[in-house]
């Protein structure tokens, strides 16, 4: 037995494989199955299902009540995904532009915020955006500046504020990796051939962080599209996202195949908008992506 | 007036504290092949580089074509450059790198497909447009830069040791085959390098540079037969320093090496009578004699005597290394014209001369 294993290299890798198999199976495939049933049964009165087959909970999901608070997820996200992305490449660029020692150092500056929890860094955002009691209208209102409190939380605005200060990592990481990497006289050459700024950033920079700006936007994207803390904190309970139903709908309302057919959904959606989105980048000339 | 495409006015480049270029002056004819050469870190790169435009001389000025440069951009300049590791746009195809420069200018699209076709037959890349540079030996991204920067049809084209990164083989082609190209093209050329071979091959003039200056301009026969200091006689091929005292200025000059008076055709500046001065000889301009052969010796015009220490025999020729005294000798590479000839063995007592007008004395400064 031992001999065989010593000799076959597939048999070596699939036994170092095995734990990660069976993690993504019992953790990730599984319980992925179970949501997909689920999502075709009719709910048990105290949470459950009752082993019934319908399509009643895919007709629901399209209700405009849930339906438009879905429109207005993808909104949010993507809104997010393109506030990070303006904000994160010029960050990006920068650190990568400087000398060795200090791109370490900023690159340390931008993670050390991280380093408290995520919950208590939103309750953060609450006392300084909150409409009546909040620091900044608070010092605004007694400083004369404003009359009235301005409309900081509650809304979209909190909502993306929040998820953008979360993702911003996320977004400058893996852009800054792709900028970093970019050869310096690839951007002489052009100025050479007569590129100005905006040609050399528009033929040459942009084209070669490509693969950088899609993991980020990955990474910003889907999480922001699945955010329930942030909604469930800066929303102020007024403004909701799909997340939010979603989990409600499992804790509050035990209605656990509607829940299971809005998740369905959300999935379907991520997977599609990534592969349309890796068409267009494809299209756009990205460096063999 | 002779027209220079490029000239430099005491040129000045210090970064911090350091002085990378210090007070060039260099005056570029048209549609000359003209070398930078040097060590590195001489100052030859960021002297092409400050042409280029991607670095803003200290003090000095710039003139490409009469035009004083001053602070323009390199995209506002006449002239296109082909990098050290060619700098090809890895996610554009050879046809999109080379058509890059004219789309820039706003070239329209059937010219820039006439022109690119051209520019790649030229480099003898046609059938090639197509290809990513990753797709392509290092021979052929070379001539994929070449052919971008050469579309332009700049005034002057700026080579930063383009043949750096390709083997001895290639390299040697690729040196005819520049040549060549230049002579096709009638555009001048301005020509960075550390191989001193590579720029005698090519060049029709040389400037030889070392810590930031130009210590030598000339065609490469001037570079090699008559260095005017010890840095390009010593940089340049091989030579013999031999330490002495100066004993007469003026023609023929005379010096002391090892006890025995020598002559010398040239005597560099600023060197006086009864100073230390070093007398620089090839060792392929001195001849050997036996040590009987008194008369003939002398009718070289000058010779020395000593004793062979070693010999070395290089198929071609044979080195020797010639003691004069305890501290002194002289390297002499003798041609093997005849078959089975040994000439001295080592203990031999031999004149080492040769024709005045070969040696230099120099300063015994660098």
């Amino acid at each position: 037995m031992q001999a065989i294993i010593r000799r076959s290299p597939a048999i070596r890798a699939w036994i170092l494989l095995a734990p990660a198999v069976a993690w993504l199976f019992i953790f990730f495939l599984a319980p992925l199955v179970i949501v997909l049933i689920y999502s075709f049964l009719e709910r048990g009165t105290y949470g459950g299902v009752v082993w019934q087959p319908t399509l009643e909970n895919y007709r629901r999901v399209f209700d405009a009540l849930y339906f438009n608070t879905f429109t207005r997820s993808v909104y949010i996200a993507v809104a997010t995904t393109v506030i990070c992305l303006i904000l994160g490449f010029p960050m990006a660029y920068f650190i990568a532009t400087r000398p060795q020692k200090i791109r370490n150092s900023l690159l340390l500056a931008l993670m050390i915020p991280f380093w408290t929890n995520f919950l208590i860094r939103t309750y953060a955002w609450l006392t300084l955006l909150r409409t009546n009691t909040g620091l900044i209208n608070v010092t605004l209102l007694s400083l004369g500046i404003i009359d009235e409190p301005l409309p900081l939380f509650g809304n979209d605005f909190a909502i993306i504020l929040g998820l953008v200060y979360g993702w911003l990592p996320d977004m400058v990481l893996p852009v800054y990796a792709a900028l970093e990497r970019l050869d310096r006289s690839l951007l002489e050459a052009a100025q050479d051939l007569y590129a100005g700024r905006w040609q050399v950033f528009r033929r040459v920079i942009w084209p070669l962080s490509l693969p950088g700006v899609v993991a980020g936007s990955m990474l910003v994207f889907i999480p922001s599209l699945g955010a329930f803390v942030t909604p469930a904190i800066l929303g102020g309970g007024k403004s909701l996202m799909i997340g939010n139903i979603i989990s409600n709908q499992f804790l509050a309302a035990h209605d656990w195949p509607f829940g299971s057919a809005l998740s369905m959904l959300m999935m379907v959606f991520m997977l599609v908008a990534t592969l349309i989105y890796f068409r267009a980048v494809n299209r756009e000339g990205g460096a063999g992506l | 007036m002779e027209r220079f495409d490029v000239e430099l006015r005491k040129v000045t480049k210090r970064f911090g504290e350091v002085t990378a270029v210090r007070d060039v002056t260099l005056q570029i004819r048209s549609g000359e092949f003209f070398s930078l050469l040097g060590p590195s870190g001489c100052g030859k790169t960021t002297t092409l580089r400050m042409i280029a435009g991607f670095e803003i001389p200290t003090s000095g000025q710039i003139l490409i074509g009469g035009q004083v440069q001053g602070h323009l951009p390199p995209h506002k300049r006449p002239v296109n450059t082909v990098f050290q590791h060619y700098a090809l746009f890895p996610h554009m195809t050879v046809y999109q790198n080379v058509a890059f420069g004219l789309e820039m200018q706003k070239v329209d699209k059937a010219e820039i497909a006439a022109r690119v076709g051209q520019a790649l037959e030229l480099v003898h890349l046609t059938g090639m447009e197509n290809r990513k540079p990753k797709q392509l030996s290092g021979g052929q991204q070379q001539r994929v830069a070449l052919a971008r920067a050469l579309v332009n049809r700049p005034k002057v084209l700026l080579l930063d040791e383009p043949l750096g990164a390709l083997d001895l083989k290639l390299r040697k082609n690729m040196q005819i085959e520049l040549k060549n190209l230049q002579a096709e093209v009638g555009i001048t050329f301005i020509y960075v390098t550390h191989d001193q071979e590579e720029a005698l091959t090519m060049s029709d003039r040389i400037a030889v540079m070392n810590r930031g200056r130009v210590l030598q301009v000339g065609s490469p026969e001037v570079i090699y037969e008559q260095p005017e200091n010890r840095f390009v006689a010593d940089f340049i091929g091989e030579t013999n320093f031999v330490t002495g005292v100066l004993q007469r200025a003026g023609l023929p000059v005379e010096i002391e090496v090892a006890g025995q008076l020598v002559q010398a055709g040239w005597l560099a500046e600023g060197v006086r009578t009864g100073e230390t001065a070093v007398l620089s000889i090839r060792p392929e301009k001195i001849h050997l004699l036996p040590g009987s052969a008194n008369g003939e010796a002398h009718q070289f015009g000058t010779a020395v005597s000593g004793q062979v220490e070693r010999t070395i025999y290089l198929g071609t020729d044979t080195r020797y290394l010639i003691r004069l005294d305890a501290e002194t000798r002289l390297v002499v590479r003798m041609q093997n014209t005849q078959v089975g000839h040994s000439h001295f063995a080592i203990g031999d007592t031999v004149w080492a001369c040769w024709n005045p007008a070969h040696a230099r004395v120099l300063s015994a400064e660098e």
